[in-house]
Parts: C-alpha cells; sequence; structure tokens
C-alpha cells in the first residue's frame, strides 16, 4: 500500500495462474513426464498455501494493527478441530472398532455419540462452526483484552497464555475431542473418498481460491478508511482515541477477522494433512506463524504468504537433508532476518537499494524507517 | 551414577573406612552376655524359660531375633559335647554336595569343631532339634513381637510400636505401658501412646474405653479414624461411648482438614517458590529491560545442564562428540570435550551442589552476556522483535543441547540432604521444598539488595528507566544492559540449577517453564521485584489449591490462566503497576 | 440553576493525586461559551493534568467535571469526550507520522466513527473539499501527499491544529500551540486562534507571555493544582500572588 501495486498486482496475477491453472494441470500430466508435478508436491503446497493464509491473518494483527499475538494457531486448530470432527463423522463404522461412532470414544467407553457431536454429521453445521467458534471464542478473549486495554507486550504474552490454555485443554480426553491424539484416519468429504488424487487436488484449488479471497478482502480493507485507522492504531493509539475512535472496536473486528480466516485456513488444512490434534494448538506454532510474516515482509499482504512458503520449504529441505541441524538452520534464520532484514524478502530490495548509503554512512540496524519508534513504547507497562 | 556405584571406583583406604563403619553400626550391648542368656534360656525349661524368654525381649538384640526365629521354626540343634553337656547350634544355610553344613555355636557364634580343629559338618537328620512345644512357640511369638520394642534403632522402634497397636491384641497393653516408662523418644512415645489407646478401644469396659477415645482425639489419631467411625456407628456399642467417638472423629477429621490445609499451603508456596525462582530473571530482561527473551528457558537449561557436568566432574567426568554432517577434503567435520573426573565419594561428592550454584549462575550469565552483544543489543528499540530473534536463539540452543547432551533426559542425583523430609504434627515437609523456600528467599533479598542497595543497582534503574537520558548523563549504558542482562540470566541459571534437583533435566526444561514466569511477571506488574514475588506466590498456592480441590493438574492450570486474563482486566498494568505521567 | 446553562465548561472541586503526589487540588474552573480563554502556570502546576482530566485521559479521584447541558465527562472515555465535541492538541505534537497530511486530516473530519462507516467510507467530492478547506485554514494545501512525518515540527503542530478543525469541536483545548515555533510561526498561530474565536469555545495553555499578550482575553492562573488568580492579561501580571509564585519574590512591602 505505501508504493504503486503495480508490481505486487503483477506478482498477485502471476501467483494465481501459476498456482490455480499451471500447477493442477501439470499434475494431470502422466508421471514421468519431464514437467509432471507430483500428488506429493500438490498436497505440500495446499499445505504451505494453508499456511500462508495463517500468515495473512497475522500480518493483518501484527503488520497492520500492531497487536503482535502469539496464539493465531488457537484459532486455526479450532477451525481445524471443526472440520475434523465432521470429517470423524464421516468415517462411519469404517474405524478400528467397525462402530457408527468415532473409534476413540468406543475406547472411553462410549456406546453412543454425545450430544454435541451430533449435528457434526452435517456439512453445512461444521462449516458454519469453523467460522463461529473461532469468532466467539476471540470476540470473548479480544473484548476482555482491549476492553482493559492490554496492549503491545502484554498482549502477546496472553493470547499466549491462552492458545496454551487451549492446548491444555483438548489434550484432555475428557474433552471427548480425541484428547493426545486428536482426530485422523479420515475417509470421506462430502461423499467424496479423500484418499483419491483428484479430491486432494480439488481441495488444493479450494485453498488457493481461499487464499486469493482472503488477500482481496484483506486488500480492500486496508486500503479502506478502516485501514487507515487500523495503522493509525498501531503507529499512535492514544492519538487515534483523541480523534474520537473507539480503537478497542476496532482492534476486536480486526483480531475476529483474522480468528475466522485463520480457522477456515484450518479447515481446509485438516482434510489435506489428515491429522488434527493439540500439538496444533503448542505455542511454537504460533511463534512459527508469526516468523513466517517476519521473514515474508510484515505490512504487506504478499509478504506473509512468501515467507510462509519459503520457512516451510526450507523447513522441509533441511529436515530431510540435515536432520540434526535443522532446527539450527531455522534458529540462526529467524535471528538473522530480524537482525538484517526488519523488511523481510519484500523489502529486500528497497533495502538492497538503500545499502550503498548506509555503506558509507554506517549506523546500526535499529534506525530503519521502517520501525516505528512506537513500538517501543508499546512494549512500556501500560500507565494506566 | 547411582551411589552404589561408587563402590567399583573407590580406592581401598575407602574400603576400610566403608567397613569399619559397618562394624560401628553392630547392635550395642554386651553380646556375649546375651549369648549366654540365649544358650540358658534354650537349654532350660518350664516356668525358668517362659520368664528367660521375658527377659531376653528386653535385649532389642537382632542375634536375639535370628536365633528365636530359627528356634520356633525348629532351627536351632543339639549337639551333645563329649563332657555330656548339650551345645545348641544352628546349622549355617549353605550346604555341600551332600547336604551337610558347619554348625555354629550360639554361644559364642564359632563354628564347631572336633578335637584335631576340623570343622564339624551335619546333616538336618544328624542331630536332635530343640523342641518346642505350643506354650513355648506362641510365647517365642510374643517375645520376637516385644523384641524390636527395645531396638536401639528409632525407626525399628517405632514400626514394632506401630505393630502391636494395630494388632488388636489387649494383652500387649502391658508390654507397651512398660515400654513407655522406658522410652526417650517424642515420636516413639506417641506412637505407643496411640497404639495404647488403640487397643484399650476393644475394652469391655465403656470407661476405660471412653479414656482411649479421649486420648486418640486428643492425639488426633488419623490411624485411628475408621475404628472410631465404626464404633460411633456402632448401635451396639454404650451410647457413651459412641458420643464420644463421634466427637473423636469429628476433631480428627478437622485435624485432617487441616493437615491438608497446610500441606497444600507448603506445597503452594514451594511451587511458588520454583515459579519465582524462575520468573526472577524474567523480571530483570523482561520487565526492566523490556527484552521478550524467548531464550530465557534455554537460560535455564543452562543452569540444570551445569549442575550434570559439575556433578559428573566430581565422579567419572564427562565427555561429548559431534560430528557435523560436513566433510572438509574427505575429513569429516566434529568437535567434542573430554574432561577428567575427581572420581570424589562420600561428603566431597555430595558437597558437589554447593559448587552447582555459583557455576549455574556464571555460565548462565556468560550465556546471557553472549545473547546480549550478539542478538539483543540491536532490538532495544523493537522488544517485539526481540521476541522473534530470540526465539531463533532458542531452538538453536535447545538442538546444541541435543546434540550435546542427547534427546533424553540425563540424571543429576540430589545429594543426600536434600533428600528425605521432616514431619510436623502429621504435616510433611521434604527438604528439597524447604530448601527451594529458602533459596527463593536468598535470591530475593540479594536481588533486592543489588537493586535498590549498591551502585551498580542505582545504575541499572536509571538505565532502565530512561535510556537515552542515563546515556547522556554519562552512564555507559551499553555495560550496564550488558551486566544487567547477564545478571537475569545468571539467576535463570541458578532456578535451572534447583530444577535439577527437583524434576528432570532435557532439552526442553526451560520450554515448561516459559509461559507459567511470562505470566508471573505480568501479573506482577513489570519492573516490580515485588510484584513478581506476589504473583509468584499467589499462583503458586492457588495452583496447587486448585489442584487439590478438583483433583486434576490441568484444570487447575487452565482455571488459573484464566484467572489471571480476568485479573488483568480489573488491574491491566499487574498488581504492582509502574506508573508514569507520560503521554504515552 | 439556571446559571449552569451558560458554560461550556464546569470544574468544580476537583481533585486527583498521583501516588501521593497532588496533582490538581480543589480545582474549580468555568467556561462560558465561545470564550477564548488562557491558562498559564509555572511547570507541575497541573495545566496538563487538567486537560487529561477533562479529555478523560485520567479520572478525577473526586469532584466533578461537566461539558455543556449537564454531561458528566467523568463517566466517559477519551473517544466518547471527543465524539461530544472536545478536540485536543497535545503539547508534542502527535500526528500519524505513516499517513499522508490528507488522511490525517481525514481520519479526522467530523462524522461517524463506527467500525462499519469506516468500512464503506470513501472520499466524496464534499468530503475532499472540506478536507482541502481545512488543510488551507493551517497552510497545509500544498503538502497533502506528503507523508505527516516529513513535515517540520512548526507544520506539525499546524496539521495538529487541522486535525482538530476538521472534528469542528465545540470546545477545543490547545496545550502549547508555540511550542518550538519560530516568531513567525507563532505569530500566524496566534492568528489563526484568533480567527476561531467566537466559533468555537477554546483553552489554551501557553507559556511565551507574547504569545498570550497576543491572544489573550482572560487569563487563569494555576499554581499547584488550584486556580491562583483570574483575570485580563494586566490585571493577572500585577497580581502580587502571581508575582511571588512565578518570581519567588517575598512581599516587600
Amino acid at each position: 500500500m505505501r508504493k504503486p501495486t503495480n508490481f505486487e498486482l503483477w506478482f498477485v496475477g502471476a501467483a494465481a495462474v501459476l498456482l490455480l491453472v499451471i500447477l493442477p494441470g501439470l499434475n494431470l500430466t502422466p508421471p514421468g513426464t519431464l514437467l509432471h508435478v507430483s500428488d506429493f508436491t500438490i498436497n505440500l503446497y495446499g499445505k504451505y498455501l494453508c499456511y500462508g493464509i495463517v500468515a495473512i491473518s497475522v500480518d493483518l494483527l501484527w503488520g497492520y494493527t500492531g497487536l503482535l499475538s502469539l496464539g493465531q494457531c488457537l484459532f486455526f486448530a479450532l477451525g481445524g478441530y471443526m472440520m475434523g470432527m465432521y470429517l470423524m463423522r464421516m468415517i462411519g463404522d469404517l474405524g478400528q472398532y467397525h462402530q457408527p461412532i468415532p473409534d476413540f470414544l468406543v475406547f472411553l467407553g462410549w456406546s453412543k455419540l454425545p450430544a454435541f457431536w451430533q449435528p457434526f454429521s452435517s456439512f453445512a453445521f461444521a462449516m458454519l462452526m469453523v467460522i463461529v467458534l473461532p469468532a466467539l471464542v476471540a470476540m470473548g478473549f479480544g473484548f476482555l483484552a482491549f476492553r482493559s486495554r492490554i496492549k503491545g507486550v502484554y498482549f502477546s504474552i496472553l493470547t499466549q497464555a491462552l492458545t496454551y490454555a487451549g492446548c491444555l485443554l483438548f489434550f484432555r480426553n475428557d474433552m471427548l475431542m480425541g484428547g493426545n491424539n486428536g482426530f485422523t484416519d479420515f475417509k470421506f468429504m462430502c461423499g467424496y473418498d479423500l484418499r483419491q488424487p483428484a479430491v486432494q487436488r480439488g481441495l488444493y484449488i479450494c485453498t488457493v481460491l481461499l487464499l486469493l479471497g482472503t488477500y482481496g478482502v484483506c486488500k480492500w480493507l486496508t486500503n479502506s478508511k478502516f485501514g487507515k485507522v487500523q495503522c493509525a492504531i498501531r503507529d499512535s493509539e492514544n492519538r487515534v482515541l483523541f480523534s474520537g475512535y473507539a480503537t478497542a472496536h476496532f482492534k476486536l473486528f480486526v483480531f475476529v477477522l483474522a480468528a475466522i480466516i485463520a480457522g477456515l485456513a484450518g479447515a481446509l488444512y485438516v482434510p489435506q494433512v489428515g491429522i488434527i490434534n493439540p500439538s496444533e494448538m503448542a505455542t511454537d506454532k504460533s511463534l512459527e506463524a508469526i516468523v513466517w510474516v517476519s521473514v515474508g515482509g510484515r505490512g504487506t499482504l504478499i509478504g506473509p504468504v512468501i515467507g510462509a512458503f519459503a520457512v516451510n520449504a526450507m523447513k522441509s529441505w533441511a529436515t530431510r537433508a540435515y536432520p540434526d541441524l535443522w532446527l539450527i538452520f531455522l534458529g540462526s534464520t529467524f535471528i538473522l532476518v530480524t537482525l538484517f532484514m526488519p523488511r523481510g524478502i519484500v523489502g529486500l530490495p528497497a533495502q538492497l537499494g538503500g545499502l550503498k548509503k548506509r555503506w558509507l554512512n554506517r549506523k546500526p540496524v535499529d534506525v530503519d524507517p521502517a520501525v516505528t519508534p512506537k513500538e517501543a513504547e508499546l512494549a512500556k507497562p501500560n500507565p494506566k | 551414577m547411582k551411589p552404589l556405584l561408587k563402590f567399583f571406583v573407590i580406592p581401598a583406604g575407602w574400603l576400610l573406612l566403608a567397613l569399619a563403619a559397618v562394624a560401628a553400626e553392630a547392635p550395642s550391648g554386651d553380646t556375649p552376655a546375651i549369648r549366654q542368656q540365649l544358650v540358658q534360656t534354650i537349654l532350660s525349661s518350664g516356668a525358668d524359660q517362659q520368664k528367660l524368654l521375658g527377659g531376653l525381649s528386653e535385649t532389642g538384640s537382632k542375634l536375639v531375633g535370628e536365633v528365636l526365629l530359627s528356634w520356633s521354626r525348629g532351627g536351632v540343634y543339639l549337639y551333645p559335647a563329649s563332657d555330656g553337656s548339650q551345645v545348641p547350634v544352628l546349622l549355617e544355610d549353605s550346604q555341600d554336595a551332600t547336604g551337610k553344613a558347619r554348625a555354629i555355636r550360639i554361644s559364642d557364634g564359632q563354628f564347631l569343631k572336633d578335637n584335631a580343629g576340623k570343622e564339624l559338618r551335619f546333616g538336618d537328620s544328624e542331630l536332635t532339634t530343640a523342641d518346642t512345644d505350643m506354650r513355648l512357640r506362641s510365647t517365642i511369638r510374643q517375645t520376637l513381637d516385644t523384641l524390636d520394642l527395645s531396638s536401639p534403632d528409632m525407626d525399628t522402634r517405632w514400626s514394632a510400636v506401630t505393630k502391636l497397636g494395630n494388632s488388636q491384641k489387649p494383652m500387649y497393653v502391658p508390654i507397651l505401658q512398660a515400654r513407655l516408662a522406658k522410652e526417650s523418644d517424642a515420636t516413639v512415645k506417641r506412637a505407643i501412646q496411640e497404639g495404647v489407646a488403640s487397643l484399650q478401644l476393644n475394652d469391655h469396659d465403656p470407661a476405660a474405653q471412653i479414656t482411649a477415645i479421649k486420648q486418640l482425639q486428643a492425639l488426633n489419631s488419623i490411624g485411628n479414624l475408621q475404628t472410631l467411625q465404626k464404633l460411633a456407628a456402632d448401635q451396639k456399642s454404650d451410647p457413651q461411648v459412641a458420643k464420644a467417638a463421634r466427637q473423636a472423629v469429628d476433631s480428627i477429621q478437622s485435624h485432617i482438614w487441616w493437615v491438608n490445609f497446610f500441606g497444600t499451603l507448603f506445597r503452594g508456596l514451594s511451587l511458588g517458590s520454583i515459579l519465582l525462582v524462575v520468573a526472577l530473571g524474567l523480571a530483570i530482561t523482561f520487565g526492566l529491560m523490556g527484552v521478550i527473551n524467548m531464550a530465557h528457558g534455554e537460560m535455564i537449561a543452562i543452569g540444570a545442564y551445569t549442575s550434570y557436568v559439575v556433578q559428573n566432574l566430581f565422579g567419572t567426568g564427562f565427555a561429548f562428540s559431534i560430528n557435523l554432517p560436513f566433510s572438509i577434503l574427505g575429513k569429516q567435520l566434529g568437535f567434542g570435550l573430554s574432561l577428567p573426573g575427581l572420581n570424589a565419594t562420600g561428603w566431597f561428592y555430595q558437597s558437589y551442589f554447593l559448587f552447582v550454584l555459583p557455576m549455574s549462575f556464571l555460565t548462565a550469565a556468560l550465556a546471557g552476556l553472549v545473547l546480549e552483544r550478539a542478538v539483543i543489543q540491536f532490538l532495544y528499540r523493537r522488544p517485539l522483535e526481540s521476541l522473534l530473534a530470540t526465539w531463533g536463539v532458542s531452538l538453536v540452543m535447545q538442538q546444541l543441547f541435543r546434540m550435546v547432551f542427547g534427546a533424553n533426559n540425563v540424571q543429576v542425583n540430589s545429594p543426600t540432604w536434600l533428600l528425605g523430609h521432616c514431619s510436623l504434627n502429621d504435616i510433611s515437609f521434604g527438604y528439597n521444598r524447604l530448601f527451594v523456600i529458602g533459596f527463593a528467599i536468598l535470591i530475593v533479598l540479594g536481588t533486592w539488595l543489588l537493586l535498590t542497595k549498591t551502585p551498580l543497582g542505582l545504575l541499572i534503574r536509571a538505565v532502565m528507566q530512561n535510556r537515552s537520558m542515563a546515556s547522556c548523563m554519562g552512564v555507559r549504558t551499553t555495560r550496564v544492559n550488558m551486566m544487567t542482562f547477564a545478571f537475569g540470566s545468571g539467576l535463570a541459571g541458578l532456578a535451572g540449577a534447583f530444577l535439577s534437583q527437583i524434576g528432570n533435566v532435557g532439552p526442553s526444561l526451560g520450554q515448561s517453564y516459559i509461559v507459567d514466569s511470562f505470566m508471573t511477571v505480568v501479573v506482577g506488574g513489570m519492573g516490580s521485584i515485588i510484584g513478581t514475588v506476589y504473583s509468584a506466590l499467589g499462583i503458586g498456592i492457588s495452583d496447587q489449591v486448585l489442584q487439590q480441590l478438583l483433583g486434576s493438574p490441568v484444570l487447575g492450570k487452565i482455571i488459573v490462566l484464566t484467572c489471571i486474563i480476568f485479573f488483568l482486566q480489573w488491574k491491566p498494568g499487574g498488581l504492582f503497576p509502574v506508573r508514569g505521567r507520560s503521554l504515552d | 440553576m439556571s446559571q449552569a446553562k451558560k458554560f461550556i465548561l464546569t470544574l468544580e472541586e476537583v481533585n486527583k493525586s498521583f501516588e501521593g503526589f497532588k496533582a490538581i487540588s480543589n480545582l474549580t474552573f468555568y467556561m462560558d461559551d465561545g470564550e477564548l480563554r488562557v491558562i498559564i502556570g509555572p511547570n507541575g502546576a497541573g495545566k496538563s493534568s487538567m486537560m487529561d482530566l477533562i479529555t478523560g485521559r485520567t479520572k478525577p479521584d473526586s469532584g466533578k467535571i461537566e461539558f455543556g447541558f449537564d454531561t458528566d465527562l467523568t463517566k466517559l472515555n477519551e473517544a466518547e469526550i471527543t465524539r461530544l465535541g472536545i478536540g485536543r492538541k497535545f503539547q508534542t505534537p502527535s500526528v500519524y507520522n505513516e499517513h499522508t497530511v490528507f488522511e490525517n486530516v481525514w481520519l479526522s473530519l467530523e462524522g461517524s466513527r463506527s467500525v462499519w462507516t469506516t468500512l464503506f467510507s470513501r472520499v466524496t467530492p464534499e468530503r475532499r473539499e472540506r478536507i482541502y478547506q481545512v488543510l488551507k485554514t493551517v497552510a497545509l494545501d500544498g503538502k497533502a501527499d506528503w507523508k505527516a512525518g516529513a513535515l517540520s515540527h512548526g507544520q506539525k503542530q499546524w496539521l495538529e491544529i487541522g486535525m482538530l478543525l476538521a472534528l469542528n469541536p465545540k470546545l477545543l483545548l490547545v496545550d502549547e500551540p508555540a511550542a518550538g515555533m519560530t516568531d513567525e510561526e507563532t505569530h500566524k498561530t496566534g492568528e489563526l486562534l484568533l480567527s476561531l474565536e467566537g466559533k468555537h469555545s477554546i483553552v489554551v495553555i501557553e507559556h511565551d507571555m507574547t504569545f498570550v499578550r497576543q491572544i489573550a482575553r482572560k487569563v487563569t492562573v494555576l499554581h499547584q493544582g488550584t486556580v491562583l488568580c483570574e483575570g485580563t492579561v494586566d490585571e493577572v501580571q500585577n497580581s502580587e500572588k502571581v508575582m511571588e509564585v512565578y518570581l519567588g519574590r517575598k512581599k516587600k512591602h
């Protein structure tokens, strides 16, 4: 939004064509051909794209509104769980125990379906819950947090505690949500066999469409007056209050919207990956999402997606190539990116352009104009 | 390393000392006299024998117990000596190929030999057994039961008393009472009183029963609660007795409530102290400096691993080697380290923990120093991003731990003086829990003194309040930042040294504490040491209380987290907010 | 009390302390509709604290703060108070540095401020005209596309005043508008404020006595959180109490 968005438009257009037409097309070519894209790759990209959507939601909060949420993966997992419940119902009696209820319930000694599981046989209801549950949780938490003007570091720590609590809760067997193991062994979705490559390809295309939709909505949002207020909150929340805006409402709106986006991404992630368990809510996952945004470039809408792709691609490669060292790679990347690429991959051209100037007049990295001094103040305790 | 394994490495001199120690622990009392008494008892008969047996029970000797047990099982034999007298002997357990065993004289514990000095061997049937009848066996059993009452070891006496007290046999009452007169130890005395009263509950005289009940009530006897409840509910018992029993039950139940209450409080206090020790370092780096150090947990782990290394240096040494998956000119890259151990034992080995404390502090402080110089100094103006970079550091460090120390937990032994517990009025206080409380008090006090009473503390507070202003005033902020961060990290290291004593030490040790410690600092109010103290204790105690009430640690934790979120509604700045009049 | 209707702002017996320090003590202050009032006072006299109390930044420990017809300000938050029509300019210029000058004014334009309306709000020709009108008033119409962060200190001060004007408030609270300005800029600022007199009620906090002389009709002197005296500039400057406070002079005669 800062620069004319010609390049961004071209980039998004090209990416859309590549992801939506070329890749699925190449997937259809017979295996063994030069340009063939394997089912595995399609599946992997689907996963990355889901991460990309989460990354956009993180950036909407962090890059645009100054709210560093360390709990975004809670909403991702909640959306995933809602979809997972539907998929569990669709297994029918094909489970290990050949009972009409999910295996883990049989294992826990249930003979019939608990009441709250009943409506999840309906796809429509499950999809509704994919949106409603993360939204409700975000609304409840956000209402409390923003009402008492918890911000900056406090907000980050609290969201971390929130996802930690969620993680602990879902680990419990008596939540009747599969406990430690979560949901897995999915078979059907809307009557289609999930194990078919064509179905996976369909899910992949849905993911691309969701990503493009999310991008569009966020683009429109951040360019509207609302987006201006959003950035104003990030830069000087108190000033916005004195312009007469109830900042709490704006933050709540963004927080809930980001939760819904993350929830939708989670719902598409689960049938593609085939499993959802409480470790998706672990505090680490949310931190990772922050890293995607940071690596890609925050305050932009393409940055987070690029970051999610880059980091996960590197992770996939490093875990295979150097199983003992990949955490060190990953960790070092975060350190280096934070220190030397504060505007991420997207900001790299601009940064390289300014390199010569910086070389002549060397200064520590922390005077980069992309970083507002306001952030330093966010960390200060709430004066109230 | 288990203490037993030490025997493989201790030099011969130590072995001698160890043997001497065993010798010194042999039962006190005049052994030859006891042996004579035993021989006399076995050889006599009728009323004399009964009386002599009674006398034996007061020796408290282990030997007596062993011989009497064999006797009652027909394991004592009579060897007709050449002078016509009978010599009571025991047969050795180990037999030779012909099923014969050497005989041990009870009178002096030596092997029986013939005139030529050759050891004699007998089969089971070759010797007459020293006969016992029903009555004698019952007396022997009784003697055995009461023998331990006179044991010089307090714990043996205590368990003997408890056994008799729970035996429901009123005949032991006089024996116990006789022992009570001689007993000097307060714990055993109390146990005897409890036992006597418990036996008297079965008395047929309601008055005696009531006295016993009153006694049990006065002693708050938890062990007899069930019996008393039965008595209170029993339709057949005397109404007075039932009434007294009901009162006693109420009284004991309320005692139990208090015991649980204080027990929970104590556990909460010690959990709070752990939280406090863990969060104190964070209160400095995060609360004062505003740096979100996600690698704080790894600083704790450094402290814990330091204790492991120091322990091993006192033992057999420490070594590791790592192969990197890269090679240059065909040579594989890697690095390693091998340190010889001191092979210490005994008190010297046990004292390793005293070295652990300063070492963990220094190691973690050094790591903190490096981290501050390498990463954090560039991010003071971007606190939210310090979170990301330090998280990267945390990942790297966790992996390094895995490579150096292995992915599994390592074993850190507590020094013996940290094991065990003492109990006061039925509430048990573990020494390690007591230690953590004392430890927490000390380091909080130390930190507080450092921050408020020393020139360095003044500089730290000045820099933390306004970095640029302090810099203008000529304070060398770079140095102060460095020192402060190192100090905070050092405190985390100390916490790690402590955690190594009460839990597992593994690569992700720090991760399990990081959320809790951040919450503690936030609830306490950033930058307030006293706030951190209150919030750590508050969170620790409420966690334990909720765990007790709900019976589930996870649910308790979730409720605590929820409560914290609501608490911040009420006090967004924490317990002790640092107020300012500045605009933002 | 028929009298109450005359005042646009009423503070009665207001007290506020910060950790034992009494910033405001028994402050009683009335202001007429359309008045331009200057508040002076030494450092720590409670001028900014008073502004904080009026705008809801802090809540009083006790006392009454009312706006216009019996609107109790102590119950409202900053945003609500702003929407009532009380605009505040801060001591240090606070504008949105990352936004353009145009956007700064756009965000401050009077009108609904709900989430919903901002989502669908567009810059209509009327709004654009109004924004440029405001920018012209503060002489920034040539820099509408500049980022506010790139403006000079004085220009930021003016932009902030412009943002206040866009809000079209009934009551303007202006905290040291001339701080850091050149003499010429200060004079212009004074003229600007004078031109607003009558259309808005204005409270100005100022140290610069030349500036005060230029704009002041009625001056209130604050000292130690309470009103020391009120009157015209001359009256105030000749008041013995004021001299004593400002110059530390003991009574000589």
